[in-house]
């Protein structure tokens, strides 16, 4: 019986903008951007979502006058996405 | 990317894998300012100082204390730096903490050259010994002190090596691996020359451990700065 994979994770986009802050300490939201080549507001509204099940911290602030976004992933994000990798390689054996 | 694009597993591991692989290469954070600016520093000290010992120019000016200048500049690039950044890698992090300790280790290490033989005199007057020089030619004997370490430019090799080799080495960047193993032989070297060709050998290890590796930074970043805004 399979794992069902982490709806969260088994996305485009999401999977992308946690594959890129899992290999970094944080990262501007423009950052994250440019590497998935998403546009800001898709990227944004999939952020949120990341964050609203606590796999990622969002800080807004200001830097230079101008607005900062900082992502940065947290612990419950790690353990996410490790499982998601787990339950990739164990789909991927069986095929 | 499209909205909430649903991925097969192949198709999960190869973004992963990509995405990753992305993160990692393409972005220069390190514009080989710092690098140049040490570089510079460093290698005209030793060699201001090699030729005024060569060839007994009538300065008194210790050309070392040029590079404390250096630290001015040096707040100005970081500050400019930590405002360019747009992402703050572990390996980063870990390699400004390298270089931190590099610095402070390079004070301690003036430190002790100018302390460890006055404490050396010291104890031995303690313990009621002395030194004492004698000329072979003439026979004369007069009271020697040590002023200094033996060698202290075998010691500054030696640690300029140090965080260079780890920066390479982590960052697969050749330059710095080369510059840092040329330093090492150089420490060996310096071990049995005199004061004026271990200046000599801190001036080139300024130019191969730092300068010539920080154009080649700078090279580095121009370009990926400018395919960025293409």
């Amino acid at each position: 019986m399979f794992k069902e994979l982490d709806p969260i994770l088994h996305s485009q986009l999401r999977l992308a903008a946690m594959s890129l802050l899992i290999s970094v300490k944080e990262a501007e939201f423009t950052y994250i951007r440019e590497k998935t080549n998403a546009t800001a507001g898709n990227l944004s509204v999939q952020l949120n979502k990341l964050k609203d099940v606590g796999y990622i911290d969002i800080t807004k602030q200001f830097k230079d006058n101008y607005p900062q976004t900082l992502c940065k992933i947290t612990t419950k994000g790690i353990d996410a996405f490790e499982q998601y990798v787990q339950d990739l390689q164990v789909y991927l054996n069986k095929e | 990317m499209d909205k909430e694009k649903s991925l097969s597993e192949k198709e999960s591991l190869a973004l992963i894998a990509a995405t990753i692989q992305a993160a990692k290469g393409g972005y220069y954070h390190d514009s080989g300012l710092g690098a140049i600016l040490w570089g510079t520093a460093i290698s005209m000290a030793g060699f201001l100082t090699f030729f005024t010992l060569y060839f007994k120019w009538e300065i008194k000016f210790d050309w070392w204390f040029l590079v404390l200048f250096a630290l001015i500049p040096q707040i100005f690039i970081s500050v400019r730096e930590m405002k360019e950044k747009v992402v703050r890698t572990h390996t980063g992090r870990a390699l400004d903490i390298v270089w931190t300790i590099f610095g402070v280790s390079i004070f301690a290490a003036i430190f002790y050259m100018y302390l460890a033989p006055h404490m050396l005199m010291k104890f031995m007057e303690e313990d009621g010994r002395i030194l004492f020089s004698k000329v072979i030619a003439t026979g004369e004997i007069s009271d020697y002190r040590l002023t200094f370490v033996p060698s202290p430019g075998s010691l500054f090799l030696l640690l300029y090596a140090l965080p260079t080799i780890i920066t390479g080495v982590v960052q697969k960047f050749w330059p710095m691996i080369i510059g840092a193993i040329i330093t090492y032989l150089f420490f060996i070297i310096s071990l049995y020359t005199r004061n004026p060709i271990d200046q000599l050998l801190m001036g080139v290890s300024g130019l191969v451990n730092w300068l010539i590796p920080g154009l080649i930074l700078r090279n580095n970043y121009r370009k990926a700065r400018n395919n960025a805004h293409v």
